[in-house]
């Protein structure tokens, strides 16, 4: 499918663009972290220590306000006393509430959001363009009956929906043990397992495919009229072919795009499930912002070290995801009007 | 070169609108849209056909349908003895091999995602002829062969020019060596230098490889240039038909005269030619009008046996009655223009609607019939206005419905050669319609 012209432009654009070079990199840091995590991770990161909890990141000094009461004067005072807490390079990003290193659990959160991202967007990608070239090329009432199906899936709150079938079919996981701890290569102090997510995978994808299904439904819908797909019909091309080879490559550009959306909105939608304790997962960038938004004006970066991480992913993806566009468009100028 | 290769008997082609759900509920009639209204031709073997009309008149979905790319609503297509509309399975691969159709638009019918090379062997690639090498071969030699390099196999069509690409356009249709091409206004959207070299390419191809052509164009001196016989289309019908140098030197329809009239030329005497344009707008195919589908634009209409104005008098009556039938005139308005509001002047409100509805003079007959129907409308019985003017100036154009003959050069105008039935129904006509006395017919 990948032809070796399609290569070319694909290297010629990123030498072109600065951007590009960018958000590779910074995928490429994330990628990286989530796979070797536990040779990367300084601690294990479900480990607890209540003794060194809320330590601010290097370099950074907290104010803790603890707040006690006393009896002057037959009346209850409330002291407030500020503690400064000393920073340690042995967590260099701090530790959580329980004394977790974050930048652990934010290596190890990598895995858990990824992995329900690209594999809830793929599927909701292959649902969506099914649904959606189907109906804008066949159109009529094959067209009706699957955009209306989706019309009321679209009406459902994402959130609500996604909870609703969390409920319905309960909260199955995969753990795979991970090879890395299992042949030893790192600590065996490390979690044994990667878990997979399995029904937050599905359902995200459940929840997003409608989006993919509209947008491939009206490409192919404008596709369909063009000439080049009645010249195919007109050399004998099947149904099949004209798809596969014309309104498929044709549509894929504002997929591409929307899929690279669609990956934030679904690592999103992956916190959200996390922070209410539905998604089932303990180790997710979603679930440990959770965990920090009630400490958020003592200890700031618990929650804010993930949903950087968050919008580091977010922020590379769309930047490969442009590159893809503009790599993947031969010609915009020279299309008369067509998309 | 006689034996027909495409016959084409009957075609139609309707659409139907006001036939969604909403409209099924709500009860509205679902409205037919005539496209292709009873087209029949043949083309001859190893000839050009050409086929030109106005914009709207049904060409390119003639050709789509003939291709079977639409589904047809009534008639048939038999391609070399085969009924097109009837084949499947293998029958109908070997017909999407041996016709092929090229398209108008150089920008929208060639793929922008796939190279020059994968769009010329696509052909190639759904039959499943040769491997991936000798296909590419064959795209090289193609593209020699329209005049392009080989070396440009792997671009892409936007860095193509517009010629360019009809030529690649052309090249993807030889590819699989068909016998019959569909060409839908191949050179339209291209500027006249390179038009000329396209059709010469197209010539140069058919008289090489013994192809058939249907060559759709709205442009006459295109269609002079490149075909063997002409059929000039209206509104969904074919009204003529013939060799092209008939059509051209000796048109018979008063729309191919008309159509030829209207073409500049490049002659000093031009300067002083009143060009006479076919006046108003191709009618609706939703509503098309009864009899003759040309009437309502024809230079020529045919009286009946009991007048005979000068043309253009014979027309004026003629919008004028329609404009009434239509109700486009507003009685009241005029009154109060009258300035009569107890509406008793009716010889002034006749005085100012037959000034401005009449430039020419009319016989005294003639007057009097149309005040006789003004005086109607001023009391405001728009019915008895209409009936007196349809009763004495009605056409057989509009009640009869002309058809092509037999024959190598027929049109469809009762002014002509007409078949039999036509002919009949026309003395019918003649035979049922007494005329009625001239400016008493209300009385």
């Amino acid at each position: 499918m990948i032809s070796p012209r399609t290569l070319r432009n694909l290297r010629s654009e990123l030498s072109r663009s600065l951007l590009a070079k960018l958000g590779i990199a910074i995928l490429a840091v994330i990628l990286f972290t989530a796979l070797f995590a536990p040779l990367l991770a300084p601690h294990d990161p479900t480990n607890q220590n209540l003794d060194n909890a809320n330590i601010p990141p290097l370099g950074f000094t907290a104010t803790e306000n603890q707040t006690s009461s006393e009896m002057v004067d037959g009346e209850v005072q409330i002291v407030e006393e500020e503690v400064v807490v000393n920073t340690t390079t042995a967590h260099p990003l701090g530790t959580d509430s329980l004394g977790r290193d974050v930048l652990s659990r934010t290596m190890f959160g990598a895995r858990t959001s990824l992995l329900v991202g690209l594999f809830g967007t793929s599927i909701a990608v292959v649902l969506g363009v099914t649904v959606g070239i189907t109906a804008g090329y066949y159109g009529g009432r094959i067209d009706d009956a699957l955009m209306r199906f989706a019309d009321v899936m679209l009406a459902f709150p994402s959130l609500v929906l996604a909870i609703a079938l969390i409920g319905l079919w309960g909260q199955a996981s995969l753990r795979i043990p991970d090879p890395l701890v299992a042949f030893g290569i790192a600590s065996s102090e490390m979690p044994e397992t990667i878990v997979l997510p399995g029904t937050v995978i599905v359902v995200v994808a459940l929840v997003n495919w409608v989006w993919f299904a509209r947008v491939a439904r009206g490409e192919a819908l404008s596709v369909r009229d063009q000439e080049y797909v009645k010249a195919a019909r007109s050399m004998g091309g099947s149904d099949l072919h004209v798809i596969l080879r014309h309104v498929l490559p044709n549509s894929l550009t504002p997929i591409l795009v929307l899929a690279t959306i669609q990956i934030a909105a679904i690592i999103l939608l992956e916190s959200s499930l996390s922070f209410l304790g539905f998604s089932g997962a303990q180790l997710s960038w979603g679930f440990d912002i959770a965990q920090g938004r009630q400490y958020l004006s003592s200890s700031w970066w618990i929650a804010t070290v993930p949903g950087l991480a968050i919008v580091a992913a977010v922020v590379g993806i769309n930047l490969i995801g442009d590159w893809l566009r503009d790599a993947l468009d031969p010609g915009i100028e020279g299309q008369g009007g067509a998309p | 070169m006689t034996d027909p290769l495409v016959t084409v008997d009957g075609l139609e082609k309707y659409y139907y609108e006001n036939d969604t759900l909403l409209d099924r509920l709500t009860g509205a009639e679902p409205e037919a849209v005539r496209a292709v209204d009873g087209v029949s031709f043949d083309v001859r073997e190893g000839e050009t056909l050409g086929v030109v009309g106005e914009s709207g008149c049904g060409k390119s979905t003639l050709a789509e349908t003939l291709m079977r790319l639409r589904e047809p609503t009534g008639g048939s297509v038999t391609f070399d003895g085969d009924p097109v509309f009837e084949l499947a399975g293998d029958d109908m691969d070997a017909f999407r091999r041996r016709a092929q159709v090229m398209f108008q638009d150089p920008f929208s019918s060639l793929d922008p995602r796939m190279t020059a090379g994968e769009i010329i062997t696509e052909p190639l690639a759904i039959h499943g002829v040769g491997t991936g090498a000798e296909r590419r071969e064959r795209a090289e030699t193609l593209l020699e062969e329209v005049g392009l390099s080989a070396e440009q196999i792997d671009r892409y069509p936007h860095e193509f020019s517009g010629g360019q690409r009809q030529r690649i356009g052309f090249a993807r249709a030889l590819a699989i060596d068909p016998e019959f091409i569909v060409l839908d206004e191949p050179v339209s959207a291209l500027d006249v230098s390179v038009q000329a070299q396209v059709l010469n390419l197209l010539a140069d191809m058919q008289a090489e490889r013994d192809l058939t052509y249907l060559f759709i164009a709205h442009d006459l001196s295109v269609v002079r240039h490149i075909s063997d016989r002409v059929a000039v289309m209206y509104l969904g019908e074919i009204v003529e038909i013939g060799p092209t140098e008939e059509i051209f030197e000796n048109p018979q329809h008063p729309y191919t005269k008309a159509l030829l009239e209207s073409v500049p030329r490049a002659d000093t005497d031009e300067r002083d030619r009143t060009v006479e344009t076919i006046r108003g707008d191709v009618p609706s195919p939703r509503n098309p009008p009864s009899g003759c589908s040309f009437r309502t634009r024809c230079p020529e209409l045919i009286q009946p046996p009991w007048l005979d104005l000068p043309q253009a008098a014979f027309r004026e009556i003629g919008e004028f009655r329609t404009r009434i039938e239509n109700g486009d005139i507003d009685v009241d308005l005029r009154w109060e223009g009258v300035g009569d509001p107890d509406r008793e002047d009716r010889a002034a409100f006749v005085d100012s609607l037959y000034e401005e509805a009449f430039d020419t003079g009319l016989p005294a007959e003639e007057e009097e019939t149309v005040r006789e129907a003004i005086r109607a409308l001023a009391d405001g019985d728009r019915e008895t206005a209409a009936a007196t003017l349809r009763e004495r100036y009605r056409s057989p154009c509009e009640a009869i419905d002309p058809a092509l003959p037999a024959g190598d050069h027929p049109s469809a105008c009762l002014l002509n050669e007409q078949p039999e039935d036509v002919e009949t129904a026309r003395e019918e006509w003649e035979a049922d319609h007494d005329a009625p006395k001239a400016g008493a017919a209300s009385e």
